[in-house]
């Protein structure tokens, strides 16, 4: 077999599982990956004509592209999503966690539910899908793993303890699991998106205020979905086959308050 | 003592248990002996039984839930009689010793670390952890 070109990213005819891969930053994941030859199947939540969408746009390029409705809060959903696509694909090379929530209010005013939601959904649904497609890699010596932070687990703003704690586990997490794999060659990274333009991070926006926030950032705007998905293709590449257990932030030059 | 399972039921299994252990771990087949202890003998990492439980599942078309070795090791006993301060109790000891009747006499040394028991596991341990889970299936068949 030949070497693979200087700008071959390795990713054709690969197996990804991208999860909360209907909307905002997971669809664009979803797409770009798809687009590098990536046979894509990605989890979502909530509306199946929102995935129908990213089913039809992302396999426009002739790569098979699957959504499967699945809630990663759900252990058992998810391992039974993750044995559907390993008996599919015989495989699975990539794992990008992105699916997260927020729900942003003041400390005192936080209800149980906001606590747990974004804690479980964040943090536990990381845990049930990587537990669950991580044997796969293991048993392949092969595999990466990118999972989606935010600038808040690190610089931490108002109204966000819950969204940032669940980040700041998401960090851990990676280092964490990058030092129990990297013996298995299964390489774990993240990317810390800072204030990027989707439905999910609007109400945050808004609430900071556009120009107050901007002023924050070097770049002087939002970030776009594509923006993170590019960095989030380049951890799943072989391009950065020499980096594990990193956090990558992509965010525009976030200034701390 | 009775034994769980007769050496022809261990013996019909172990060639496919000691190829996926030696694919697990990178070893050479014949290294793989039935009372080999994974870790001493074969240096396993405590990774590398999620991953041979892992092949062993596919090898054999089988089910083994997690941590299903030492909680059955530990059996009846619940965990604060097993185990004080993380050393294996008198009593955990003796149920070890008759839960895995494979591993040679001399191996269980006391005091011993409940973190420990893993190094006691021998190729033949996971022979009988295949033969439960298909005779599990079989039973709820």
């Amino acid at each position: 077999m030949s070497a693979p070109g200087l700008f071959d990213s390795g990713l054709a005819g690969k197996v990804a599982l991208v999860t909360g891969g209907s909307r905002g930053i997971g669809r664009a994941i979803v797409e770009t990956l798809a687009a590098d030859g990536c046979d894509v199947t990605f989890l979502y939540r909530g509306s199946a004509a929102a995935a129908e969408e990213v089913v039809a746009a992302a396999s426009a390029g002739g790569r098979a592209v699957t959504g499967e409705q699945a809630d990663v809060r759900d252990s058992a959903a998810c391992a039974a999503a993750v044995e559907r696509l390993a008996e599919r694909a015989g495989r699975i090379d990539v794992l990008v966690n992105n699916a997260g929530v927020i729900r942003d209010g003041l400390l005192a005013m936080l209800s149980d539910d906001d606590v747990e939601t974004v804690l479980d959904t964040n943090v536990g649904g990381m845990f049930n899908v990587t537990r669950a497609v991580a044997p796969h890699m293991i048993a392949k010596r092969s595999g990466a793993i990118v999972n989606l932070s935010s600038i808040s687990g690190q610089k931490g703003g108002r109204g966000q303890t819950n969204y940032a704690a669940s980040k700041g586990a998401v960090d851990a997490f990676t280092r964490a699991l990058a030092v129990e794999l990297a013996p298995r060659k299964v390489r774990v990274n993240a990317v810390a998106p800072g204030v990027i333009e989707t439905e999910m991070s609007q109400a945050v926006r808004e609430m900071a205020g556009d120009e107050q926030l901007k002023s924050r950032i070097l770049l002087r705007r939002y970030g776009e979905p594509q923006e993170i998905a590019y960095a989030v293709w380049f951890l799943a590449s072989r391009f950065s086959q020499y980096l594990t257990g990193q956090v990558i932030a992509v965010d525009g030059g976030f200034k701390m308050e | 003592m009775q034994q769980e399972f007769s050496k022809e039921e261990i013996m019909a299994v172990y060639p496919k248990v000691a190829e996926t252990i030696a694919d697990a771990l990178g070893s050479e087949p014949e290294d793989v002996k039935l009372d080999v202890s994974l870790i001493e003998g074969l240096q396993a990492e405590s990774i590398d039984f999620l991953d041979l439980v892992f092949r062993l599942e596919r090898a054999f078309k089988i089910k083994i839930p997690r941590g299903k070795i030492v909680e059955d090791a530990r059996g009846d006993l619940p965990e604060s009689e097993f185990e004080e301060k993380g050393i294996v109790t008198e009593k955990g000891m003796a149920r070890l010793r008759e839960f895995l009747t494979e591993v040679p006499a001399e191996r269980f040394k006391t005091p011993m670390k409940a973190a420990e028991v893993p190094k006691l596991f021998t190729a033949e341990t996971f022979c009988k952890v295949v033969l439960r889970a298909q005779k599990a299936a079989a039973a709820s068949a």
